[in-house]
């Protein structure tokens, strides 16, 4: 048996077990997840604290769950027929105002979510399994439709005198949506970037208290992406709903790094670029010290390292393998610190050498590497 | 000492709300190109780019932030050590153009009160679907007394034009303070903020 049959087996075994030893688990998925057979869909939603231990229970929790996010999309997004109160009602919580507020919300997810992994074409294609409810609607239910039909809304009561200054102008908030390759597809149709809008807007709904931050994109587009080409058709099916839970767990333990008021808090992402910096002045103080004496400062390029989990640093396959090692390990952002600093210590010689702009230019567009030979560096690091 | 290669650094910060088109006009002015499947800025991004202005080799170190709310803690910090501050609003937009003020305010707020400022009203390609018109640009513009121009940057319309005019705007108060790279680069990053007009240090 060859060694990739052999860790596909490993995986397999793992899974097929009653309750699933998860430390095992962890130490095969931390050396990475075999693209076949859907594992790394499997493990990422059990690592994600989504999928039980258990065997048994298995199939009843993924009933439940699916069946809880069809009925999200029933109460956020099919039932509402639209604000019901006057338009010009101005209390703040008139079904108008909070339809403008969430239009607003959705103008950016729009924006982000045509903006999502443009290197590849999956995001744009049409998705196998689309929410029937949405696309028979003769466009109604769409969410990128919805702004579109706010506009038009207000665009009438503004021609019939009714209009105020405010109203017109919340109505062109709205009216710069880019299309290009991103366009929406036709009646009964509906491509994967439509899929990852209504995640997010589902979620900003959910979590009014973080709604939806620029960078959630990023982080929910790899989990979506693993789960719609699982090679089991009914997760295929379910890829919506999977997803929009395991991001759900994932953002529990990352969200304060999207929260600007906790930015100097413990879990706060001040808090993680400062580890970073210290952890590399631990490594290697000669490039610490470089970077120091340029006033090169972490900001400059860890702060969206760590938000994104380096999503936006790697190609996609990159990504999720670099995922495979963070979703399996327990103590998950201590090793992403040792990522982000093992990156760092690989390109020493350059930065030794380097010009602040030529230093800065290269931390933001690291060079594409082989991601084992990061991550090696960074167990390295971590045994330190 | 390595050899220089320009007579003077000038940082420039490109602020607005998300989506105006900060990234594409950057794009355009360093690389001459344009694309629509730009990935929203998350933090900052930076770019470099040297042009010639009256004889003189001028670097230009160009900082394009994000401009979703939540970034404004980062981005805010970048506002010090600008010597200038492009501006940007979308004319297909109103809400980007209502923000200006805001932008405005935060520049009080945080950056050296010398700072040169432009506003750019970008994507006046799109004639058709603009809402705000170039008499309300150049309205404010003056209101606040800085330049003002209509900007594309897919078509590319008067990208360079706002660049170097904003560097010889810079470039008319900095002359006097001689060419010495390192030098400048420690007074462009060290400048205290809110000194009256701190060239002092430097002539
Ligand atoms: N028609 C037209 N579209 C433009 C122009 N400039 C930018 N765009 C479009 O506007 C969208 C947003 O552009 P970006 O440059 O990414 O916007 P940004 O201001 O950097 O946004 P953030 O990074 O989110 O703050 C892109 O999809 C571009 O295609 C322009 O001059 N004309
Ligand atoms: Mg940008």
């Amino acid at each position: 048996m060859s060694l990739h049959k052999a860790r596909i087996k490993a995986f397999q075994d793992v899974l097929e077990q009653d309750v699933i030893d998860i430390v095992q688990l962890q130490r095969l998925a931390f050396n990475g997840i075999p693209d076949e057979k859907g594992l790394r869909s499997i493990v990422w939603k059990i690592l994600l604290h989504y999928v039980p231990h258990e065997k048994n229970t298995r199939e009843a929790t993924l009933q439940k769950k699916r069946q809880l996010y069809q009925q999200f999309i029933d109460e956020i997004i099919v039932t509402p027929g639209g604000p019901t109160d006057h338009p010009l009602n101005i209390s703040p919580d008139s079904s108008w105002s909070t339809y403008f507020k969430d239009n607003e919300v959705l103008l950016q997810i729009d924006k982000d979510v045509r903006r999502l992994c443009p290197e590849i074409s999956f995001f744009q294609s049409a998705t196998e399994f689309p929410c029937e409810k949405v696309v028979n609607s003769n466009g109604m239910k769409r969410l990128h439709k919805r702004v579109e039909q706010s506009m038009l809304t207000y665009a009438t009561l503004e021609r019939r005198g009714l209009g105020v200054s405010k109203l017109s102008s919340e109505i062109r908030r709205s009216d710069s949506v880019s299309s290009g390759d991103y366009a929406p597809l036709n009646e009964g149709c509906e491509a994967h970037w439509e899929v990852v809008e209504r995640m997010l807007f589902l979620y900003a709904k959910l979590n009014p208290g973080q709604s939806y931050v620029q960078g959630m994109n990023e982080i929910i587009g790899p989990i979506y992406h693993t789960f719609a080409i699982d090679a089991d058709k009914e997760n295929r099916q379910h890829a919506e709903a999977d997803c929009f839970f395991c991001f759900t767990n994932l953002m529990a333990e990352i969200r304060d790094f999207f929260i600007r008021t906790l930015d100097e808090t413990e879990s706060g992402i001040n808090y993680m670029m400062g580890k970073l910096s210290h952890c590399l002045r631990k490594n290697d103080a000669d490039v610490w010290g470089r970077l120091e004496a340029q006033e090169l400062r972490p900001q400059y390029y860890s702060f969206r390292w760590l938000t994104l989990l380096l999503s936006q640093e790697f190609s996609l396959p990159d990504v999720e393998r670099i995922w495979d090692s963070l979703f399996a390990d327990d103590n998950r952002f201590s090793f992403l610190i040792y990522i982000c600093c093992a990156m760092i210590l690989l390109v020493r010689d350059n930065l030794l050498s380097g010009d602040f702009a030529s230093n800065v230019k290269l931390l933001q567009n690291f060079p594409p590497m082989d991601v084992s030979l990061i991550l090696n560096k960074a167990v390295e690091i971590s045994n330190v | 000492m390595a050899k220089k290669t320009y007579d003077l650094l000038f940082k420039l910060l490109l602020i607005g709300d998300s989506g105006v088109g900060k990234t594409c006009i950057l794009f355009r002015f360093s690389d001459n190109h344009f694309t629509t499947t730009f990935i929203s800025t998350i933090g900052i991004d930076f770019k470099i780019k040297t042009v010639e202005l009256r004889g003189k080799k001028i670097k230009l170190q160009i900082w394009d932030t994000a401009g979703q709310e939540r970034f404004h803690t980062i981005t805010t910090s970048y506002y010090r050590g600008a010597m200038g501050i492009m501006l940007v609003y979308d004319i297909t937009n109103e809400k980007t153009f209502d923000d200006i003020v805001k932008w405005l305010r935060n520049i009080d707020e945080h950056a050296n009160e010398d700072v040169e400022k432009m506003i750019l009203g970008n994507k006046c390609d799109m004639e058709e679907k603009r809402v705000v018109s170039k008499e309300r640009g150049e309205a404010i513009a003056r209101e606040h007394g800085i330049r003002f121009m209509e900007t594309s940057a897919k078509a590319n319309i008067n990208i360079d034009r706002a660049f170097s005019e904003l560097a010889e705007a810079i470039l008319d108060k900095t002359s006097g303070r001689e060419a010495d790279a390192d030098h400048a680069r420690i007074a462009v990053e060290r400048r205290p903020s809110r000194a009256p007009p701190a060239r002092a240090c430097c002539s």
